[in-house]
């Protein structure tokens, strides 16, 4: 079944957090299922919104998640569930 | 006769308004509704702006509108006479009550049109999204249902719209819920009678006579629906 853009987004924030909190970009397009040109309009709206960040360690680049993202990973049942409960 | 002040106009109000018991039953039926409509409006917040989701933000908006409506359908008037207003801005109090009367309807009757009509877009968004000029759509119609309900105080008009936009939005509502995958909710009936209540509403304003006999039965049953949506809401976003 195809995945909506909500479960697509918790599944990308779940791969980073699970992986320590830190991941290269490669491991998580391959883990992501998704297209790489799918994959970076995705990492860039993420970015974006605030809920993933790079960080530099020993000149290469990892992906981290914010505040906002763990808050988006535990809030991530209710929003699906409100929009469910009114038909939104 | 005693000097008056501020403190004996306010007293005169208050006995003047509270001793009619329909003046007192509007305003706290309207203070309940804004109420319901803000704890809605501010409970989804956090959920919105976690993810942006366009049809949160179109459910949110339909309450902050009805918040809106409802302040300006009769607490704004316990607010202006109880400050008396009019011997502040030195207008006869007929003349202003009359002005004002007509600015405060055209607005009431706007924003719950408004309400009215993003509540519908925030189901159905997802289908309309293509085509932004809806949005621009349901201005204009409800700018237009204001002002008829101003130029024309005939209750036959009012109650054809009224009935139009019943059998229009119930049919929408109705096939949104049937074409929905997600039949758990089954909110449609509730937001079906939200409609009724909203029309009903409206007819109570514009033809005060019309419904005068049911006019508690009214209130409290739009209550009802609004403490529904509200405990639902504050059930599902969990604050």
């Amino acid at each position: 079944m195809k995945r909506g853009k909500l479960e697509i987004i918790k599944d990308l924030l779940k791969t980073i957090q699970e992986n320590n909190n830190s991941i290269k970009a490669t491991p998580l397009l391959r883990k992501s299922n998704l297209s790489t040109s799918r994959f970076k309009e995705y990492f860039s709206e993420l970015e974006k919104k605030g809920f993933v960040k790079e960080i530099n360690h020993n000149g290469e680049k990892f992906l981290s998640l914010n505040e906002k993202g763990f808050k988006f990973l535990e809030k991530y049942r209710t929003i699906i569930d409100f929009i469910d409960e009114f038909e939104l | 006769m005693p000097p008056m002040n501020g403190n004996t106009i306010s007293g005169e109000f208050f006995l003047r308004n509270f001793n009619n018991l329909g003046f007192g039953a509007e305003i706290i039926y309207s203070f309940v509704i804004i109420i319901c409509s803000l704890m809605i409006y501010f409970g989804t917040k956090e959920l919105y702006e976690l993810r942006n989701y366009k049809g949160i933000k179109y459910f949110r908006e339909a309450f902050l509108f009805f918040a809106i409506a409802y302040f300006f359908r009769s607490f704004i008037k316990f607010v202006v006479n109880y400050f008396n207003v009019s011997a502040i801005l030195d207008i006869s109090q007929r003349e202003f009550g009359f002005a004002f009367g007509q600015i405060t309807l055209l607005i009431f009757v706007y924003f719950s049109s408004m309400a009215i009509f993003y509540l519908l877009y925030s189901v159905m968004y997802k289908k309309w999204e293509g085509n932004s000029k809806v949005i621009y759509l349901f201005h204009m119609i409800a700018l237009i249902i204001a002002i008829i309900s101003i130029l024309f105080p005939n209750p036959l008009i009012h109650l054809s719209i009224n009935l139009i936009f019943l059998i229009i939005f119930s049919i929408i509502a109705y096939v949104s819920h049937k074409h929905s995958l997600n039949k758990k909710g089954g909110l449609y009936i509730v937001y079906i009678l939200l409609l009724v209540f909203w029309i009903l509403n409206i007819i109570d304003i514009l033809i005060p006579k019309f419904l005068q006999t049911y006019q508690l039965a009214i209130y409290l049953s739009s209550t009802g629906i609004f403490l529904y949506i509200l405990y639902k809401v504050l059930k599902r976003a969990g604050n």
